[in-house]
Formats: structure tokens, sequence, C-alpha cells
């Protein structure tokens, strides 16, 4: 009895150790939008081991919101990370990187070949949740359509989802026809999926900021690491992933 | 008075710890929430149509369950025939699948691209963003709950009650309804419970498999979960009424087992 | 007129027995735990499908293994008393009863159903549960509701070994008034030969799935064919008329005029059920000390069965009695059919059942 609660005491202890933060290697809790996982995955950071936490930007600032504390928090767009910043619960952010929004179909036998398409009878659309960047980009584009078109293709709209995942996943599966997601994750999807671009005018301007969390542990390795995502090996990776230069 | 043994005492001990645990969450929900915010946000009809959408498609999910999944658990409780052990680990399976991975085999089996999904198609039935999608979804979940408890409660009906049945003149299809299903009540009210309570709950597979849209596929756990995003008071208002609904859910059919029925 | 050739193949043996019952009269199956006797009773109620043999009762097949017909157990319409009764437990006393009425409406089944569990006095029961109910009372229950249904045969699985002695006694008198009734064939199964000598007209004895001799219990216990049967069959029941004797024992006055000592209170008909091994023999005019035994009757050697170091004597009183004693005994005694002996034994060893009536027709 007395040798057993030993091991346990033993194993306990040895299991937190390699818990706990050792003086040896940093670890920093990355907050990111989905759409740069296929980037962020493939980033080497030096100076410290990256957890990476991926979910749809508006739930991520909602964590942070209710407690959450990661090391940095990364935002397809703007406005989420200056309302943290301005609540006090992040430091100012960085603008990282550009995307483009494009119109995603299936590579074969696609119904849809352009924007005028999605009003038609029958099409199925998906888009982003309201709340989450990659859906208020779709709605910006959606809202410059011409009266007509633009009540036809909310009328088409199936789903409304909390992530670019989800849009991508069900384009693949052809359970819809169109989406709009970001040009980035067409290209990590490609085997599957095809973009299409649309006019200029109508793009909206899709700027990635990061910001380190206010109350980190390691203001010092969050505020690298985001250095390295502006100009440094993550900015590297990001760009081979098809992200633009903020 | 005898004191209670040391075992007695770590147990209980135990179930305090389980009982604090599971009670946490679900007071917390109430208790960070006030009132007024929660009846302010049920106003919303965005919530009120969440909250009719999972009523609807768990309602219709449990009659189908129980319609096909009771005379399918009398079978697999009440007769050996080859492969019962392979067809009672099928039954289990959506239990151990997590959801998303649910959501995912449905696509690929219903989806239009999907093994079936052409037959559907051409047969002019849409499953995936459609509500009855949101249906298939919590039929598949919930199924288990329902089957493995019917199952066992069949079993365990003394089979001389079903031969004795047999000899009084009863057929079958009789005995089953006459003495079998009603030998079994707690057993197929417990097992329905479980079972409407896991439906009202689904998330991944639902949203996987038919997506989200505000009235025909966006139920209360995917309101909540789309609402976390902006309106965390939202959220948890939506939260506590979806608590409310599943335990008045669960105290109903348990009421509804007639303790001393109605056989007089 | 019932009757079954089954063969089965089953867990620990191989069924294979034949047995035919007359309309009115009732076939016990005794033997041993396993000898296949609920099965044969399941086989006949279409519960158990056989490999292969005939059923039919009252000019209808029920089953033959040469064309495959067999007929479901909700078309035969036996009436089964199950080991355990088998009562529906979320049902009333009278909902049991009714549960195989058809075509009657409700008030019409529950007269019918009241209206047999008066015949068996327990109409004041009728909205119980069985769960409310005692053994002898679940019994009775169990009878009327295989009873209601009018069936064509009617097959009992041990129905009193559930009971204890005293319910069991009462049940026994009520059970042997309803299988005399009875005008549909009966089988009824039992471990006890001496239920099975009391309730039935012929008892068969199996063993391991056959039927290893059949014939009245007399018979069986006089002569039994093997030792096993010998083993089984060791009751012999004197039925007469008993008044209370002195001081806790009572005498049973048998038809042929003898008077026989038991332990116990009864009055009127009455049987005394004894085991051949306690019965003594001695020679027809004993010199010597009088024994302890209350019990000297004149008696008849009418047969002598050996068995190894023992020998069956079957005697006439003129009542057929059957007596074991060692084979050296039946020597030094000169035991030859014919011979004129008493027959002893203590009152003690005889078991006083009350109320059993006397048998007409067969012994």
């Amino acid at each position: 009895m007395r040798a057993r609660a030993l091991m346990l005491a033993l194993t306990l202890s040895a299991g937190l150790s390699a818990c706990g933060e050792s003086s040896r290697e940093a670890v920093l809790d990355v907050s990111a939008a989905t759409s740069l996982k296929p980037a962020l995955d493939h980033a080497r950071f030096q100076h410290a081991r990256v957890r990476l936490s991926f979910a749809g930007s508006d739930v991520l600032a909602a964590q942070i919101r209710a407690g959450a504390r990661p090391d940095v928090y990364i935002a397809a767009n703007s406005e989420l990370p200056r309302a943290l910043a301005r609540e006090g619960l992040v430091q100012t952010p960085v603008p990282l990187a550009r995307n483009e929004l494009v119109l995603a179909v299936p590579r074969d036998g696609a119904r849809v070949a352009g924007l005028a398409d999605l009003g038609r009878d029958g099409v199925r659309i998906a888009i982003g949740a309201r709340s989450v960047p990659v859906g208020a980009y779709a709605d910006s584009v959606i809202d410059q359509l011409d009266a007509g078109l633009r009540r036809r293709v909310l009328a088409n709209v199936r789903s409304r989802e909390p992530d670019v995942a989800g849009i991508i996943g069900k384009l693949a599966h052809g359970a819809v026809d169109a989406g709009f997601v970001y040009r980035t994750d067409a290209r990590a999807a490609s085997p599957r999926i095809r973009a299409i671009s649309f006019a200029a005018r109508l793009q909206p301007r899709v700027v990635y900021e990061a910001a380190v969390v206010t109350g980190t542990d390691q203001p010092r390795a969050a505020r690298a690491y985001v250095g390295d995502l502006v100009r440094g090996r993550g900015a590297q990776a990001l760009r081979a992933s098809g992200f633009r230069p903020p | 008075m005898t004191r209670p043994s040391a075992f007695t005492l770590v147990s209980m001990a135990a179930l305090m710890l389980t009982l604090t645990f599971l009670a946490l969450p679900i007071v917390a929900i109430f208790t960070d929430v006030a009132p007024r915010d929660l009846i302010a946000s049920l106003d919303d009809p965005a919530a009120l149509d969440a909250l009719r959408l999972s009523l609807l498609t768990s309602g219709l999910a449990l009659s189908i369950i129980v319609l096909v999944g009771t005379p399918a658990a009398w079978l697999l409780a009440t007769r050996r025939f080859r492969g019962r052990a392979l067809a009672t680990t099928l039954v289990e399976l959506p239990l151990v699948v997590p959801p998303a991975a649910a959501g995912i085999g449905l696509l690929a089996a219903f989806g239009p691209l999907g093994v079936v999904g052409s037959q559907l198609d051409a047969a002019g039935i849409r499953l995936v963003l459609e509500t009855a999608g949101v249906v298939a979804a919590l039929t598949f979940v919930a199924s288990p709950f329902y089957l493995r408890q019917a199952q066992a409660g069949f079993a365990a009906v003394d089979p001389r009650l079903l031969d004795a049945s047999r000899t009084l003149g009863a057929s079958e299809l009789m005995t089953f309804l006459r003495v079998g299903v009603p030998a079994s009540r707690a057993a197929l009210s417990a097992g329905a419970a479980l079972a409407w309570g896991r439906a009202l709950g689904e998330f991944g597979a639902t949203l996987l498999f038919a997506g989200s849209l505000r009235g025909v596929t966006q139920t209360a756990p995917l309101a909540i979960y789309e609402r976390f995003g902006t309106d965390f008071t939202g959220a948890l208002a939506l939260s506590a009424v979806l608590v409310l609904l599943a335990a008045t859910i669960l105290v109903a059919v348990r009421l509804a087992t007639p303790e001393a029925d109605a056989e007089r | 007129m019932l009757s079954a050739e089954v063969r089965a193949p089953l867990r620990a043996i191989d069924l294979d027995a034949s047995l035919s019952v007359a309309p009115g009269s009732c076939l016990a199956l005794a033997g041993p735990s396993g000898a296949g006797k609920t099965s044969m009773l399941h086989a006949i109620a279409g519960l158990l499908r056989p490999s292969d043999g005939v059923i039919s009762c009252g000019g209808l097949t029920w089953f033959d293994g040469a064309t495959g017909r067999s007929v479901r157990p909700e078309q035969r319409r036996c009436g089964v008393v199950f080991q355990d009764y088998a009562l529906f437990p979320h049902m009333s006393a009278w909902r049991n009863v009714a549960y195989g009425l058809r075509g009657l409406r409700r008030s019409e089944r529950r007269l019918k159903a009241v209206e047999l569990l008066d015949r068996f006095g327990i109409a004041a029961l009728t909205d119980a549960r069985p769960a409310e109910l005692s053994g002898g009372e679940r019994q009775r229950v169990a009878l009327a509701r295989a009873l209601a249904v009018d069936p064509s045969a009617l097959l009992l699985d041990e129905p009193l070994s559930a009971l204890d002695r005293a319910s069991a006694d009462a049940a026994s008198r009520e059970l042997s008034a309803v299988l005399r009734e009875a005008e549909v064939p009966c089988v009824l199964v039992t471990h006890d030969f001496a239920q099975a000598s009391l309730l039935a007209d012929e008892v068969a004895v199996m063993d391991r799935g056959s039927i290893v001799q059949r014939g009245s219990a007399a018979d069986l216990a006089a002569s039994p064919a093997s030792a096993f049967v010998a083993e089984l069959t060791g009751a012999s029941v004197l039925r007469g008329v008993a008044r209370p004797g002195a001081a806790g024992t009572c005498e049973l006055t048998l038809p042929g005029g003898a008077t026989v000592v038991a332990i116990g209170a009864a009055t009127g008909p009455a049987a005394v059920v004894l085991r051949p091994w306690d019965v003594t023999i001695e020679s027809a005019s004993p010199a010597g000390p009088a024994s302890s035994a209350r019990n000297h009757v004149a008696a008849r050697v009418t047969g002598l069965v050996p068995l190894g170091g023992r020998v069956r004597v079957a005697l006439a009183l003129p009542e057929p009695l059957a007596a074991e004693i060692t084979a050296q005994a039946a020597e030094s005694l000169a035991l030859r059919p014919g011979a004129e002996v008493r027959a002893t034994w203590k009152a003690t060893a005889g078991r006083l059942v009350p109320g059993l009536p006397a048998r007409q027709g067969r012994s």
C-alpha cells in the first residue's frame, strides 16, 4: 500500500513538472483565425514552442472576453483586435497580411461561373455567419450587387457557417454550389475547389491583424512571434500560402 | 449506530465530487445571467426560431427512433440469430463516433456526391442543408441511447411471460404489444428521455451535415455558438433556456411513465 | 386424444419420447431435473420445435417432421401452467385470466374471469396484482388463466413445486378436482413421484430424454423396470376414510377393511403415502415380542422383483402396497407370490394427505 502511494506521488509530480513551464523553452499559446491554418501550421518559430488554436475570429475574441488568456491573438479583420484593444484586453494590434475574397466552386461540374450565376434558381450558397470576418466580407460584396440580384442571392444562401472550414467542407462534398472564402483557402483545398475572382471594386479590404494579449507571461516571446510574422520566417510562410503583404 | 466504513466515506466523497462537478457549469449558466437579460433575449425572434426548430427536429427524430427502433430492439433482444453480436455493436457505434465525424459520414453517405445521396437526389429527396437533414443527423446520434435501453429492457422480460402469452392465443405481434412493451415501460421511457436530450443538444453532426441557417437548420445549440461570438449574454440566456427545456423533457417523460398503470 | 412423438436434440441430452393421453385422463411425466420433461411439454405446446416426429391433438396435426408442418403456439390453444406461474406482473388477476379471451366485450371478459376466479375461491382478489398474491393464490390464478381459453389440452409444469407444504396440500386437492373434471387430455410434469401418483391416472418415467416405463403409479412402484425407476417411484398411496384417533394420530379405514394409523388429523376421505423401505414384512402369525410399529396389516404377496441386494415386494391389502427388504430377509421369510404375510410400518412413516377422495376405476 505504501509502495503504491509512493509510486503514485512520483508519477504525479513527474507529470506536473512536465506540464509546467520550464525555463529552457517558452511555450506560446496563439489563437488564430481558421483561414491562417495552412500557413501557420507550416511556420517554424525558433524561439518558442507554439501551440495553435484555430476558430472563427469572433469566437476567439469572445473567449478572450470571457477570460481565456492566450499569448497572441490574430484575427482576419482589424475591427475585432481593435475592439479588444479598446477594452484593454490586448495591446496595440499590428497588421500582418492581406487576403483576397473569392467565389469558390467545386472543381468539377460547377453550376456557377460568376457572381451573376449566384442568383439563378436552385443555386445553393454557403457563406460565413454575420459575426465572423469571412461572413462580414461576403455580406459587403452581396450588399454592393444590384437590388434584384442581391435579393435572389440572399434567398439562395443555405448556410451561414461559423468559419471557413465549414464552407470549404460543404463545397468539397458537393453540398453547396458556391461559397465565399479567401483565396488562400481555395488554394489549400485546390484539388476539389476552384476559385473565381470578381470585380476589384467589389473586393473588400481584408487585413489580418495580430495583437499580444494583455497579461501574457511571455511578452517578449509574444512580441517576437508577431514580429516574425511581419518580417521573418513566419512572413515567408504566409507568402508561401498566398497571403499578401499588409 | 455503527460507524460507516472507510470505503463508504470514500464513496460518499466521490459522489459529492461528481455531483459538484456536474452541477457547477449548469448552475453557473443561471447565476451568470440576470433574469431580465434572459427574458429580453428570448424576445429575439432568432432565438425563438432556434428553439422552435430544436423542438421540432428533436421531436421528429425521437418519433422515428421510437417507431423504428422499438421493434428492432425487440428482435435483437428476443431472438438468437447469426450476427446478433455484430448488430448490437453496430447499434452502439454512433455513441463512440465523434459528432463531427458523424457529420462527415452522413455527408459522405447522403450528400449529393455520396453513396446513397445520388439516388436520393434523383428521387427528389434532399437532406443536406435542409431541416430533414437536421432530423437525420439527430436520429443518427441519438438512436443508440434509446436502442440500448430498449434492448436491455426487452431482454430482461422473463421469457416465460412471452411463452405464456403465446399459449394463450396471442401472436408474436400481440405478445410484443401486450406483454413485451408494458413489461419494459421503465427502460423504454428512460431510453426515450436520454435520446431526446441528446438530440436536443446535438451540434457537430448538424453543423457539418445540415449547415446553419436561421429558421431552417439553425437549432438552439448552433444559435448559441453563433451568439457566443457577438452577444455573450445572449448566448448565456439561450443556454439557460435550453437547459431548462432539456430538464423539463427529462422530468416529463419520467412522470409520463405510469408507475401504477391504468390497466385495472 | 393427444399424441406426441418427439425427437429433439437439446443442450445436454437428446429428447426421444412418445406418449399419448386420452381426453379426460391425466398422464404424469415424472423424473429428475434435466430428464427432458419440460422440453416435452414445450414441444407439445409449440414453444419448442422438434427436429422430427409427429404431434397431434383431437385429430389435428400440430407438428409433422416429415412434411415440415408446424402449427404456431397461439393456434394450438394448449392451456399451460408454467413453473413459477408466469403471471403478467403489470396486469391484475382478472386481466391475467381474461388475457386469452377473444371477441368479447370488456365487461363480458371480466365477468367470465371473475367466474373462474370464484370457482377457485379467490374472487376477492380480482383486482389484485400478482405481486400482492401468495404462492397458492398465484397458482390458482395461473390455473384459471389456462382454463379460461377452453384449451384443447392442459399442460402443467411442476404446478406445486413453488409452494410450501401446507399450501401444496390444499392446492393438490384442488388440482386433483380440476384434473378429474377436465374433458381434455392433461399432461403433468413433476419430479415428485408421490405427487404424480396422487394427481395422475398414469405415470411415465423419463430419464435422459426417453420414457423408461409407463403405467399406473402402483404398477411402477410395485414392479419397477429398473433400479432407476425403483429409486424414483418410492411411494405407495393407500386411500380410505379417516377419523381422528388417539393423541395426534388418525385412523384410516381402507376399503379392504384394514385399518392404518398415521400422524396428523383428518376426517373423511384421505390417503396415506408410504415409501417401500418404511415397510417391514413379518410372517403371518408373529411369535415373539410385538414390534413398536403401530401398523400391522395382513397382506398377500403378489410379486417379487430382485434389485441387487434388495427385493421390491408387491403386496395386496387388497390395496396395492410396495415394500422393500433385503434379499436375505426375503429368503429367510421364504416369500413367494401368494404367501400371506403381515406388512408392518411405523405410524410416523406414513404421510397423511387429508381430503383426497377415492379414485373411480383405476387404482
